[in-house]
């Protein structure tokens, strides 16, 4: 302990030369700034600046890229909760209850408790990480792909609760998300599907163009087609300021989602994507008043707002205590140091502690500058709202293409964006719910990928599913929450969707 | 009919190249785009960047890199391919570049680009890789693996970068050349492949010396077999394929491409630009910070040397097939 608290401390004097806490603060904000992007997440962030860290030294490379890493995860809230266009997948979930709350005028609220969860789950994150990085990184290693899969289907069962309307409804647009996510080359054969020989389409329809068409585009299509223009908000300085209620009722989902979030997130693979899923599923199924979801449930932002930041940071644990990219904004990190010479890989830190220490304190630093930075910010954000939407809407349309098309400088995807808004806009009217396609769409790919890479591990034997312990656990989890799940359907009981009346019919 | 089409494409090219000849006392002219079919960080990146830089010290003109990834490279390899033919594109491709179209033959798929269509410049850069097992497997030698998979036929598994991939290629073959079966875990990419076998859900895997070394030098991970065609100069006690009598080799390369209608006097710039820029101490510098080797082959030479590796490959992809239903 005596001696985590004096590498510590050598850590901060590195964090805290002015030079890395000038990096840190810039990659802060322009993190955030990227993250406000519609269709611009961290992945797109960083790689834009990756380029620009060669000529650095490598601790103030990986500041400035951790800066901009959360950033970028920050700022995506703030598109979401103010005009519904998530900057990466994981903030789909805040999109929901975040813009219900913008439109009953709750915008400053929502945002300063989605600042205030990130830096808690940000906070927490970097203790963990800095307690128990070696001896978690052995565990996630265990995760191979049956565990994978075991994880993503317990995902997967969450489903069943996490849509405000019918459950035929809800299981409809997961199978629309699970389709499209059938398209591009099967990873397993090599065979392409459903790619009609578009090359682009090879690598199947990326999230960010189908998320920010969804929920974005449709937004402002419905918006447009309202017979009288929605009002334009004042807000005045009572309203930006959570409540003691608001406080009140985000003190558990930030605590489970921040815990949450950081198990997911040190899980090698791309499976963090789900943890504001898993949790905003956690809440809404914990809440006494589940009909509040979807409505402005300011734990609905609360929870899942925490969890995706403290998986950000739990990805780094695999990264840092073992040297192996974990996803694809690890693997740029990690070619962030490799360029100067450094090897990631157990030894690091070890070898280089001066590395390790000084990118674990200047986190803690980062997630301060965050929350500095942003809680004054959200008066600022919340009075974007002010401008008339004849204004502000095009502007949006044209962020939101120039954010799809920068990603991969790819047009294929701006194309997807549109089709999607219109898709979005016909699926809104007739009332379903569009948070499940995106999760089907992100889960689909990785649960066929990890069940059929444990298939050949096994050479086709399902046995191996309950041959190993972990998997096991969770899959017996997972049958438990799905066999609650359609209790309602086969005993033609009352699901608590009928109880709050959510859904009159089920059947 | 095809005839005509033929001759309009020639005479179109014809024109092109009066036009390029015209220009050629000026090339470059302008800015160069240099462009990498992988995400920023990976070996096509850090080995494009250095070369970038290098160029422009030479041409005096500035060389910008341009990420397309896609499709394993397909989709930037493509781009250039159909790229106007004037040497202010340029292509830095990995040896993926010879599979995809044989797959794309292999699965009666519309070719996203063929080789011909382009024009090798130089190769800058090879690295072969290195066979690893997962220490808790009793073998320390290329004879005691073949021995415990014939012991355990179709037994032991092994992760790749995906098939048809950077690191399925080498193992299948070796499989082929030992009459060995083994299971196949495709993932998707270096880091994944390399995280299964760590994880040991897989026993052995081929890597990059850059990737596996320090794992290598933890203890986490023990190297069997180089596909070099001599021995890695970190890896001096690791023998080749062909010291343990399979005549089999393999490296990951990165070489420069243009589209293939570049006026010969505009290529000639480019090798030109090439052959000083590998000699810039700061580029030699820096391609030994990413432990990548320099490997400098002038453009015929280069050609001979993707000859050879994508009739070596495609012999691979018609032993492997179709994989799978």
């Amino acid at each position: 302990m005596g001696e985590t608290f004096n590498s510590l401390m050598m850590g901060f004097s590195v964090a805290f030369q002015p030079e890395v806490l000038m990096y840190a603060f810039f990659g802060c904000i322009i993190g955030t700034l990227v993250g406000m992007m519609p269709g611009l997440g961290p992945l797109a962030g960083i790689s834009l600046l990756l380029p620009a860290t060669f000529g650095l030294n490598p601790i103030i490379a990986i500041v400035l890229l951790a800066g901009v890493y959360y950033g970028a995860m920050y700022g995506g809230s703030t598109t979401s909760i103010l005009m519904r266009i998530p900057g990466e997948a994981a903030s789909v979930m805040t999109c929901v209850d975040g813009y219900a709350m913008t439109q009953q005028g709750r915008a400053g609220p929502a945002l300063a408790i989605a600042a205030i969860g990130s830096f808690f789950a940000g906070t927490f994150g970097v203790i963990g990480l800095m307690l128990m990085a070696p001896t978690l990184a052995s565990f996630a290693l265990r995760f191979g792909p049956p565990e994978y899969t075991a994880l993503l289907l317990m995902g997967l069962f969450v489903l069943a609760y996490m849509s405000g309307g019918s459950m035929l409804k809800t299981l409809a647009m997961a199978v629309l998300g699970l389709l499209l996510g059938m398209i591009g080359i099967d990873v397993m054969s090599g065979y392409t599907r459903f790619s009609f020989d578009i090359v682009e389409l090879g690598d199947g329809v990326g999230i960010v163009p189908v998320a920010v068409g969804l929920f974005g585009i449709s937004e402002i299509l419905l918006t447009a087609g309202q017979v009288d223009p929605p009002k334009v908000q004042q807000p005045t300085l009572r309203q930006l300021i959570p409540t003691k209620a608001d406080l009140k009722l985000s003190v558990g989902p930030i605590m489970r989602g921040s815990l949450l979030g950081f198990m997911i997130g040190i899980i090698p693979g791309s499976a963090h994507i789900i943890s504001s899923f898993v949790s905003y599923g956690i809440e809404r199924r914990l809440s006494k008043h589940p009909e509040r979801f979807g409505n402005g449930a300011i734990e609905g932002v609360a929870g899942p707002e925490s969890a995706n930041n403290a998986a950000a940071t739990g990805a780094f644990v695999p990264m840092l205590a073992l040297g192996i990219p974990t996803g694809p904004v690890t693997a740029v990190m990690l070619a962030a140091i490799m360029v100067h010479g450094i090897l990631p890989g157990p030894m690091l830190i070890q070898q280089q502690p001066d590395l390790f220490w000084g990118f674990v304190a200047s986190m803690y630093v980062g997630n301060v500058v965050l929350l500095v930075l942003n809680l004054p910010m959200v008066g600022l954000f919340v009075n974007l709202l002010r401008i008339p939407y004849a204004y502000l809407y095009p502007c949006i349309l044209a962020f939101c293409i120039l954010g799809c098309y920068s990603v991969s400088n790819s047009t294929m995807d701006v194309w997807i964006m549109l089709v999607m808004g219109g898709v979005g806009y016909v699926l809104r009217k007739f009332g379903y719910d569009l948070a499940p396609v995106a999760l089907g769409l992100v889960l689909g790919p990785m649960l066929e990928l990890s069940l059929r890479q444990s298939l050949a591990m096994s050479g086709g034997d399902y046995a191996i599913f309950v041959q190993r312990p972990i998997a096991v656990t969770m899959l017996v989890m997972g049958l438990i929450l799905l066999g609650l799940a359609l209790k309602p359907l086969i005993f033609k009981s009352k699901d608590w969707r009928s109880s709050v009346g959510l859904d009159k019919t089920i059947d | 009919m095809k005839n005509i089409v033929k001759r309009s494409v020639f005479a179109v090219m014809a024109a092109v190249a009066c036009v390029a000849v015209q220009a050629q006392e000026t090339f470059p002219g302008r800015a160069i785009s240099m462009v990498v079919p992988f995400p920023p960080g990976g070996v096509a990146d850090v080995t494009g960047r250095p070369t970038a830089i290098a160029l422009e010290k030479v041409f005096k003109q500035p060389v910008s890199i341009s990420n397309r990834p896609g499709a394993g490279g397909a989709i930037g390899n493509a781009a250039v391919a159909n790229a106007k033919p004037d040497g202010y594109t340029l292509l830095m491709a990995l040896s993926s570049i010879t599979v995809i179209p044989e797959a794309d033959k292999l699965f009666n798929r519309k070719p996203a680009y063929t080789l011909d269509q382009l024009a090798p410049i130089a190769l800058i850069s090879a690295d072969p890789v290195i066979l690893v097992v997962h220490p808790s497997l009793p073998v320390k030698t290329l004879k005691e693996v073949i021995a415990l998979s014939r012991k355990q036929p179709g037994e032991l598994s092994y992760s790749t970068s995906g098939v048809y991939g950077a690191l399925h290629m080498p193992m299948e073959m070796f499989l082929h050349a030992a009459q060995l079966k083994m299971r196949h875990v495709p993932t998707t990419g270096g880091g994944p492949a390399l995280t299964q076998l760590l994880g040991g859900h897989v026993t052995m895997s081929a890597g990059g010396p850059a990737a596996i070394t320090s794992h290598v030098k933890a203890g986490k991970l023990r190297p069997i077999v180089t596909w070099g065609a001599e021995r890695h100069p970190n890896y001096k006690e690791v023998p080749t394929f062909k010291e343990q009598g399979y005549d089999i080799v393999y490296y990951i390369w990165a070489g420069l491409f243009a589209p293939v209608a570049t006026p010969e006097s505009v290529i000639k710039v480019l090798r030109d630009g090439v052959r000083q820029a590998v000699n810039d101490p700061e580029f030699k510098n820096q391609m030994a910070k990413v432990n990548s080797p320099i490997n400098y082959l002038d453009a015929p030479d280069f050609a001979k040397y993707v000859d050879a590796d994508a009739k070596r490959l495609a012999a691979v992809v018609k032993v492997v097939g179709k994989v799978g239903p």
